[in-house]
């Protein structure tokens, strides 16, 4: 008789795209998805809500810190081959542009074809964080839907649901699981292990996640590097 | 192996840091595997705290509780016998204190061979055991464990307050703050002539490869504990 094949654990991975630590976690969860038998849930969530919920500040509001930070991702990034650049305006983009307006639309495309979720994620991070462009604009949220490979009907469709007030009710839902898990910043990761939900901060605990899904760590893998420039 | 060949890390801790002790059970072990000299360097995190305008991450709830979980799981993944205290943020304010650096200190003028035990009986009194660190009799007591003979236990006691030992202690910490350190635990690998800061105790892979090295996981089966 075959043996039992063991059950996919469901990993939720709750991430707000304005944030740069979080492209690295997403692709490295990406490239685990064909390693690891897991069941990787996409879950957009809305960073600010997360840091008004948990009443947390962002980390670069120390100097010396933001400073040591700017370095920090481009080493990792650089590592984990993740084409990584900084915006002319950082401030600007993160905390006077926010991500509302994207947070929804992923929310709507994640409520009606999900499969598009992964690309439409990584084109996000493209836009911002690869070719310093907008991710506010309508435009900018078709372009990326486009090059995600979701056709231009469905696209424009999805895009007029937005502030519907059941695609806002399903962002601010998630962004209340994500708190009720404990969150505090992005990305939040919750491996269900054992009935048992495990919640990781952060892009630096993978070997530690591996250990506890009783997976192993092989490192960022950047030869399954998926982003495409 | 000629130690010209062997690459300079320092280790800026402070023992009121659970993440520092990771980080410096980790350096400990890899200098067996890794081409390495490890400096340990005991400094403040008050005055680093202070200085660059920084808070304690215990300021936010959920973070402060994440933090309790993720160091019991890394404590289970490194095999480090970290406990925790039943009032963290309470103790870290009230029952850690300068005088535990300043006497770390004082023992790197001294007698540096005795830093790392010394450094890991503190650690593991604070943040294991949950016992005192802050009276003069509790010093006494984890020196001895740490194999400090008592004449020089004895000496080192009665210099804590002395200029030359707050001096040295400031100097260290003014070092780290010139790396750019906002916290604790700050590692500086030296290569190519160039100083390489790091913060934390989850940057090994990247300081790995910017020695030529690699990683060989927690390497629990050289664990001191």
């Amino acid at each position: 008789m075959a043996a039992p094949v063991q059950a996919r654990k469901t990993v939720e991975f709750f991430y707000d795209v304005l944030s740069p630590y979080t492209w690295l976690a997403f692709e490295v969860m990406c490239r685990y998805q064909q390693k690891w038998n897991i069941d990787l849930k996409l879950r957009p969530f809305f960073l600010a809500g997360i840091m008004k919920g948990a009443d947390n500040r962002p980390p670069a509001m120390v100097p010396a810190k933001g400073q040591y930070m700017t370095k920090d991702v481009l080493m990792l990034t650089d590592m984990y081959k993740v084409p990584f650049n900084w915006p002319s305006n950082p401030t600007e983009v993160m905390f006077v542009k926010g991500s509302v307006n994207a947070g929804r639309f992923l929310t709507a495309v994640d409520m009606s074809c999900e499969q598009y979720l992964e690309e439409l994620t990584r084109q996000l991070f493209l836009r911002i964080y690869y070719r310093d462009e907008d991710i506010t604009e309508p435009a900018s949220l078709l372009s990326a839907a486009m090059k995600a490979g979701i056709p231009e009907d469905l696209a424009k469709q999805l895009l007029s649901t937005i502030k519907d007030q059941t695609v806002k009710d399903r962002l601010r839902e998630t962004t209340q699981t994500a708190l009720d898990y404990g969150a505090f910043g992005s990305p939040t990761i919750v491996a269900h292990v054992d009935g048992k939900p495990k919640m990781f901060f952060g892009s630096d605990r993978f070997e530690l996640m591996a250990h506890m899904l009783g997976e192993k760590w092989h490192g960022p893998l950047p030869e399954l590097a998926k982003a495409k420039i | 192996m000629a130690d010209a060949d062997k690459k300079v890390i320092e280790l800026f801790y402070d023992t009121i840091s659970p993440y520092s002790w990771i980080a410096f059970e980790v350096l400990c072990r890899y200098r067996s595997r890794w081409n390495i000299d490890l400096r340990l360097r005991p400094f403040s995190l008050a005055a680093v705290v202070t200085e660059t305008g920084n808070s304690p991450p215990g300021r936010v709830p959920a973070k402060l509780k994440w933090m309790g979980k993720d160091l019991m799981r890394q404590a289970y993944f490194y095999k480090i016998p970290f406990r925790g205290r039943k009032d963290p943020n309470n103790d870290m304010a009230n029952k850690h204190n300068i005088n535990v650096m300043l006497l770390l200190t004082a023992v790197t003028m001294d007698c540096p061979q005795h830093l790392e035990s010394l450094t890991r009986e503190l650690w593991l009194r604070f943040w294991s055991r949950e016992e005192d660190i802050t009276q003069p009799a509790s010093l006494e007591a984890a020196a001895t464990a740490a194999g400090i003979p008592a004449d020089q236990t004895a000496a080192l006691l009665a210099k804590l307050q002395d200029e030359t030992v707050k001096a040295r202690l400031t100097e260290t910490t003014q070092e780290a703050l010139r790396h750019g350190a906002f916290g604790a635990p700050t590692i500086v690998a030296h290569v190519g002539g160039k100083p390489h800061m790091y913060w934390g105790s989850d940057r090994f892979l990247l300081i790995a490869d910017v020695l030529g090295e690699e990683w060989q996981g927690p390497l629990t089966e050289l664990a001191h504990l």
